[in-house]
This record gives structure tokens, C-alpha cells and sequence, in this order.
């Protein structure tokens, strides 16, 4: 198959659109057996920070929720099941200079459609060193930082959020790449 | 909850002056978070960067988030990637959709969630190690 083949002018079918998660998964656990629904975070406002120089002359940051590999954590490997064990619930950072074996085997990817064989397609790190080196960025910050998926919106909001933007400041970043696994 | 976090992440440090751009799969989600700057793949979830296997598509999607970084007008900026999963978009009906599983399944689902929050309830409460 073509891998940039755009839409054709035709009709598309009618389930070809971006795939309702909330709907999906609040009736999935509903099935399951699960009471009330998650309230997802909803803001009717968002901020926004202008760039302050262009991208060439900025340090650029980057934010995962990919978990580093843990050997004694049981099953983290591509199609690995879902593995709570290997979550974590602190934000960590790892230095940008050098490579890491980052997992998603504790987040709820499409273990269908995906097998989790390329960290390339999740954690664009060996890709951001490359972009750099050609000047489409002024500069990788040295270090990367890891987000916990905290099902608490507090946690993750009143916790790890302010931990994120002082290690960012501390890394003098002037934006931010935030991948969602 | 992945695509929540990082979209409260986004709006948390934009709030406090730096500029994002977050890349991901789970478009609804993102969008009713609310966040500045959005590129989005339909691709299957754990996809955020580009297909698997294949650097020219992870090249585009990483420059096309950078451009969205660097051009979009106003907060609530979505961009599509062109890029398509597949030639049949039947990928979208498999993920956690009931509909496709027998009552049997379900009841295995079920135990095993149960037995995954307890791991990570044990994880939680064990004392912090550091």
C-alpha cells in the first residue's frame, strides 16, 4: 500500500473518522461491569504561548509518557499484554545525547493494529538529534522527560505538571514536543 | 489516559509561557482536553510519531508537527496528518468496541482489569524507594 496516499475525491465510508475514544472506552468498561463513567479533563479555555524566536534558533524540549524498560517488571516486549507493573508514577528524565529503550507495554495502545516493534513511532529522540544537526531546530535540550499517566487529573495537574515545567526551566527550553503514546 | 496527560501537561506549560505542540492518535481526547497546538495521526494508538518501520513517514510527521509549532494562529490549532493507516479504515471499529466481543471475553476483560489495578495499587503504595 501506498504510504502517502491521500484521500482520493471519493466518498468515504461513514466509520472512517477519527475513532470516538471516550465514547469507546466508557462503554467498554461499562460492558465490563464498571459504574460510573470517567469524566475526562474539559476546558472551555486554552492558553497559548506565542514562539519567542523561530524554531532555528530555539532549544527544543520533549516530553513522553513511554516507560523505561524495567527487566524485572515482567512482559514489556512488542504485543507485550497490558502490564501495570511497568507504570510509573513520577516524573524521570534521561539525557538526549544517548539512545534509550523506552516501552509502552503499560499503556493501552491498539495491541491489535500495532505490534510496538519501533520506539521510533512513539519517542522521536534518534529522529529530534538528526533535525537538529540540520538547523530545522536551534538545538535539543539535554534532557527528555518522562509523564505519568495518572488516572487523578490533580496528580497529574498539581504534581507532575509543576515537577515538568521546573526541570524544563531548568533545562532552559524554549518549546515543547509533548508526544502522546 | 495517555493523550490526557500530555494534553494538561501542554496547557499547564503554556500557561507558564512555553510554547508546545503535542503529537497524537486520540484526537477526541485531545480536543476536549483543549490545548494549543495539536497534530494528529490517525493512526492506531502508540503511532504519535509516525508508522513503524518507516523513517520517511515518522521524518513527515515530525516536521509537520514542528511546523504546526511554529505557525498556528491561535490555541485549538488541529492539523490532520495526510497519511493513512491503511487502504480500509476497518482498523477504527476493533479498538475496546464491545460490539466485537463475545460475552466471554468480556467476563475475561473483567478480571484481568481487576487484577491489573491491583498491581498498580501495590505499585502506589509501596514506599518510595529513592
Amino acid at each position: 500500500m501506498d504510504k502517502h496516499n491521500i484521500h482520493e475525491s471519493v466518498q468515504a465510508a461513514d466509520h472512517d473518522v477519527p475513532i470516538p475514544y471516550r465514547e469507546r472506552i466508557g462503554t467498554y468498561y461499562q460492558t465490563l461491569g464498571y459504574g460510573a463513567p470517567y469524566r475526562w479533563a474539559h476546558y472551555a479555555e486554552v492558553p497559548f504561548a506565542p514562539l519567542k524566536k523561530p524554531l532555528g534558533e530555539s532549544r527544543i524540549g520533549l516530553i513522553t509518557t513511554a516507560a523505561p524498560f524495567q527487566p524485572d517488571k515482567g512482559d514489556q516486549g512488542p504485543g507485550a499484554a497490558y502490564n501495570g507493573s511497568a507504570k510509573f508514577y513520577r516524573v524521570y528524565s534521561g539525557d538526549t545525547a544517548v539512545d534509550h529503550d523506552l516501552r509502552i507495554s503499560h499503556i493501552g495502545y491498539d495491541r491489535v493494529h500495532t505490534t510496538a516493534t519501533d520506539s521510533n513511532s512513539w519517542f522521536p529522540l534518534p529522529l529530534l538529534r538528526q533535525v537538529a544537526k540540520s538547523g530545522r531546530i536551534g538545538e535539543l535540550a539535554p534532557r527528555f522527560h518522562g509523564a505519568p499517566t495518572n488516572r487523578s487529573q490533580r496528580v497529574t495537574v498539581e504534581l507532575d505538571c509543576p515537577e515538568l515545567l521546573a526541570r524544563l526551566r531548568e533545562d532552559r527550553a524554549d518549546a515543547v514536543i509533548l508526544v502522546a503514546v | 489516559m495517555c493523550h490526557q496527560t500530555v494534553s494538561l501537561a501542554a496547557r499547564y506549560l503554556e500557561e507558564h509561557g512555553i510554547p508546545t505542540v503535542v503529537m497524537g492518535c486520540a484526537k477526541d481526547i485531545v480536543e476536549h482536553v483543549g490545548v494549543p497546538r495539536f497534530l494528529f495521526s490517525d493512526f492506531p494508538l502508540g503511532s504519535s510519531t509516525g508508522r513503524p518501520h518507516d523513517p520517511e513517514s515518522q521524518a513527515f510527521t515530525l516536521e509537520l508537527a514542528l511546523r504546526v509549532l511554529e505557525s498556528a494562529p491561535a490555541p485549538r490549532t488541529t492539523v490532520q496528518s495526510p497519511l493513512i493507516w491503511s487502504a480500509s479504515p476497518d482498523w477504527k471499529l476493533d479498538f475496546s468496541n464491545v460490539a466485537r466481543l463475545s460475552s466471554e471475553e468480556i467476563a475475561r476483560r473483567r478480571a484481568e482489569f481487576d487484577r491489573q489495578k491491583e498491581i498498580a495499587k501495590a505499585i502506589r503504595e509501596k514506599p518510595a524507594a529513592e
